[in-house]
């Protein structure tokens, strides 16, 4: 059932990011990886993401610009936030400029999904 | 709470708040390289063959992202015990490579590069305060910071100035502020105000060189 989604995930922990979409590629999803907030906006104007994944915290263009930028062209994009950040503060605020939900890292890949699949209003399996 | 209290607790929180985060990095690396070998194991184990390197790579990458963290934990405990003597004496080249590791990360996030650099084969050794002493190079750091655009340079180099021990500060770029621009920035940030009155306590002399983008710590 996850084939057809199409996931951007942005981290400047390139690591994590690959080691992240490898394994929602076992899950048969179709990730793509950007390891800056310039590389995500780039992305995004090309391809048809269904959801994007976004790191808070960034190098030059942070997740919130970028979620900015990005809902500026395309409002109804999901996109789920990520923060390395002890409180909940941050994603509270990417919650209230847009995102639909935040994760804190480390995080537990199977909630990932199932946010995903909320954010696209289909059912977990 | 007094506000020197204050202040130092500050900076103690911004410290550990960038350390904790390259921690939670670190761990969520090796959550998912964990993840990715455990999701290799419950393939069935003909299909297995395949993600053998891959499983291999995750392997390798729970080693060195512990070996990171490790680094990390002896750097943060070495800063956690700068406030433990208000006097002592410290070799200046190294202390500000320490310096430089500990605070790359705010750098890495404006796309600056922060380097430590001393002249050649030139040992300093000095005796002063060591938590005032990274306090003033993080506050001017963080003037820097706050005036310098991506892809500039930030040298903190330990020198000899005037036969005393110093630490130049020098920044570069091809996309940086004029000298006067620079220098106006920095007067106006809130951390050059906290650098001047760390500076005093420490009985360290801030000497600007308005020729060029760069102002020395000279340490007395």
């Amino acid at each position: 059932m996850n084939d057809s989604i199409k996931v951007l995930l942005v981290d400047d922990e390139e690591e994590f990011v690959t080691t992240l979409a490898e394994r929602l590629e076992m899950r048969e999803f179709d990730p793509s990886i950007a390891t800056s907030g310039d590389q995500a906006l780039s992305m995004v104007q090309d391809k048809g993401f269904d959801l994007i994944v976004l790191d808070l915290m960034m190098p030059g263009i942070g997740g919130l610009e970028v979620m900015k930028q990005i809902k500026s062209v395309n409002p109804d994009m999901p996109i789920i936030l990520l923060t390395g950040q002890g409180s909940t503060k941050e994603g509270m605020e990417g919650m209230n400029q847009g995102a639909f939900d935040f994760l804190m890292k480390p995080l537990d890949i199977e909630e990932l999904i199932s946010q995903i699949h909320e954010a696209l209003g289909k059912t977990s399996a | 709470m007094n506000q020197e209290t204050e202040k130092t607790l500050a900076f103690f929180g911004r410290m550990t708040a960038n350390l904790t985060h390259e921690f939670k990095n670190i761990l969520a690396i090796i959550q998912e390289s964990a993840g990715l070998m455990e999701d290799i194991m419950a393939i069935s184990p003909l299909a297995r063959d395949k993600y053998q390197e891959r499983f291999n790579n995750s392997m390798n990458t729970i080693k060195n992202q512990l070996q990171r963290g490790m680094e990390m934990a002896s750097r943060f405990n070495r800063f956690a015990h700068t406030p433990d003597h208000n006097s002592a004496e410290l070799e200046l080249g190294e202390t500000m490579v320490h310096f430089c590791t500990l605070t790359e990360r705010f750098a890495r996030l404006k796309h600056i590069t922060l380097q430590a650099d001393s002249q050649k084969g030139q040992e300093i050794k000095i005796t002063t305060n060591p938590l005032l002493l990274y306090m003033v190079l993080f506050y001017s750091l963080d003037a820097c910071l706050s005036v310098l655009p991506a892809q500039c340079e930030i040298r903190l180099i330990s020198a000899k100035k005037d036969e005393n021990a110093a630490v130049k500060i020098a920044c570069t770029g091809k996309q940086a502020p004029s000298p006067e621009q620079f220098f106006t920035g920095l007067r106006q940030s809130n951390a050059w105000g906290e650098l001047e009155n760390t500076a005093a306590q420490l009985n360290a002399e801030l000497k600007c060189n308005t020729d060029d983008l760069c102002f020395y710590l000279i340490l007395k």
